[in-house]
């Protein structure tokens, strides 16, 4: 039970770091797919660059580059700021293809019926192309965020306390490895499990709209 | 310098439309006087949707001028969004392949561009919207989704859709091809009665009965040119170019 407590100790950071990732990298990647669909060849080329870059690099040595290169002179950051900041910037670039896919796949007569009817290109966006598309890239958003999730256990090396640290800490106090990573692996599909049901009742629920 | 007889609704002149090697339409005038139905027929890839789609400035001609109840743009020489917005607010459009939103219900469907694009409120447009589906004859459907109406139910709210915006000229791009022959007949009768109530149409279609008996003149396109036009009771029945007997008989072999 002791060992159960030690790993739970790390699930609010666990799911701090994930969350807070996720909403930068939501943010960030709506300019980074509008910038990957602009009209501006430049424009475009940027963005594939970063997003390739963003997600070329393993986790662990972005977290590494920010949290002792950029970290030690540049940037103070904590290990949870420097966590945040480095897997929300990877979410960017993800998401940003995510949301791409989703625009990709509206067809293009209803852009072409919505200027017909007048609209603009904003208007156009946020009410007829944007649900469309979000419906198409849910599923995908969601199983990024179920994997962002489990791989935010890479914190752990930053020194974030998050379910991965605590289960170490544990195995090494108690001299009890299988037990404490048993747990944690127990704790992380528990926590996935509201996420994929979430994303399954939504998508069948937009689904249930659409579907011929 | 203006070439239009100030009645026109539309007045294409020398319009020019590439799309890389392949010229669509070559240097085509057409003008279309308020109250007229003009259908334009031809074989396919002759240019006529291309055509069309350059009058509300869906396709950017290379080289020509548009005029559009009496607002004229040269889209050669870059159009400004303010521009777009007023030659586009008196146009509706039709398309073969229906473009409803299909996440929006029917009644949505119609009511939200009325409220984005002329500043309804809800209320006003969804009374517009009920109205103008009772004129198509789908005023139970306003609740459902597009992908719950037939094809030729999906056409009729999108000409609802379009009419709601109260367009002075009405372009139809096909509008029956992509639906069965029974469906497309009450698309037709919808049509019809647009016609009749004097509503000014441009009509890209393959119907050639529908062109007969609703057209006030029948343009024919071929390789990008209008090769021949009319009073549908002359050029259906007695074309003076081959090509087009040649597809008048195409399309009647059918």
């Amino acid at each position: 039970m002791s060992h159960l407590h030690a790993v739970l100790l790390g699930v609010p950071w666990t799911l701090a770091v994930m969350l807070a990732a996720l909403a930068i990298g939501a943010v960030l990647a709506v300019p980074l797919a509008a910038a990957r669909r602009s009209r501006v060849a430049p424009l475009r080329w940027a963005a594939r660059l970063a997003i390739d870059v963003l997600r070329g690099i393993p986790p662990i040595v972005w977290l590494f580059i920010i949290f002792f290169g950029l970290g030690d002179k540049v940037l103070r950051l904590g290990p949870f700021q420097a966590a945040v900041l480095g897997l929300g910037l990877i979410s960017a670039g993800y998401l940003a293809e995510i949301y791409r896919g989703g625009l990709t796949a509206v067809h293009k007569g209803q852009w072409e019926a919505a200027s017909a009817l007048g609209m603009g290109r904003a208007d156009a966006m946020t009410r007829v192309i944007g649900p469309q598309a979000f419906r198409v890239a849910l599923p995908g958003a969601t199983t990024y965020a179920i994997g962002l999730l489990k791989d935010s256990s890479v914190v752990s090396t930053i020194g974030v306390t998050d379910i991965m640290a605590r289960a170490s800490q544990d195995a090494r106090s108690t001299s009890s490895g299988l037990t404490p990573f048993l747990l944690a692996a127990l704790v992380y599909i528990v926590l996935s499990g509201p996420l994929a049901w979430l994303s399954r009742t939504m998508d069948a629920k937009l689904r249930a709209r659409v579907a011929r | 310098m203006t070439l239009t007889t100030g009645t026109s609704v539309v007045s294409l002149r020398g319009i020019r439309k590439e799309f890389g090697d392949h010229v669509a339409v070559r240097d085509v005038s057409l003008e279309v006087p308020a109250g007229e139905v003009v259908a334009i027929i031809g074989p396919s890839g002759s240019g006529k949707s291309t055509l069309l789609r350059c009058i509300n400035l869906l396709e950017r001609p290379e080289a020509g001028r548009i005029e559009v109840l009496g607002q004229a743009v040269e889209p050669q020489g870059g159009v400004s969004a303010a521009e777009l917005a007023k030659l586009r607010r008196g146009v509706g459009m039709v398309f073969q392949s229906f473009n409803l939103f299909p996440h929006l219900t029917v009644l949505r469907n119609i009511s939200l561009p009325q409220e984005r694009v002329l500043g309804r409120s809800r209320k006003e447009a969804d009374a517009r919207s009920l109205q103008l589906l009772e004129r198509v004859g789908l005023a139970d459907k306003g609740a459902s989704y597009p992908s719950r109406c037939s094809g030729g139910q999906q056409q009729r709210v999108a000409i609802a859709r379009a009419l709601a915006l109260d367009p002075q000229v009405m372009l139809f791009d096909e509008p029956t091809s992509a639906l069965d022959p029974e469906l497309g007949l009450e698309v037709l009768a919808v049509m019809r009665e647009l016609a009749a109530d004097g509503m000014t149409m441009v009509v890209v279609t393959h119907e050639i009965q529908f062109a007969a008996d609703v057209a006030d003149r029948v343009v024919v396109m071929a390789d990008g040119a209008i090769i021949e036009q009319g009073p549908p009771s002359v050029v259906l029945t007695a074309p003076t170019v081959e090509r087009t007997k040649k597809f008048l008989r195409a399309v009647m072999d059918r």
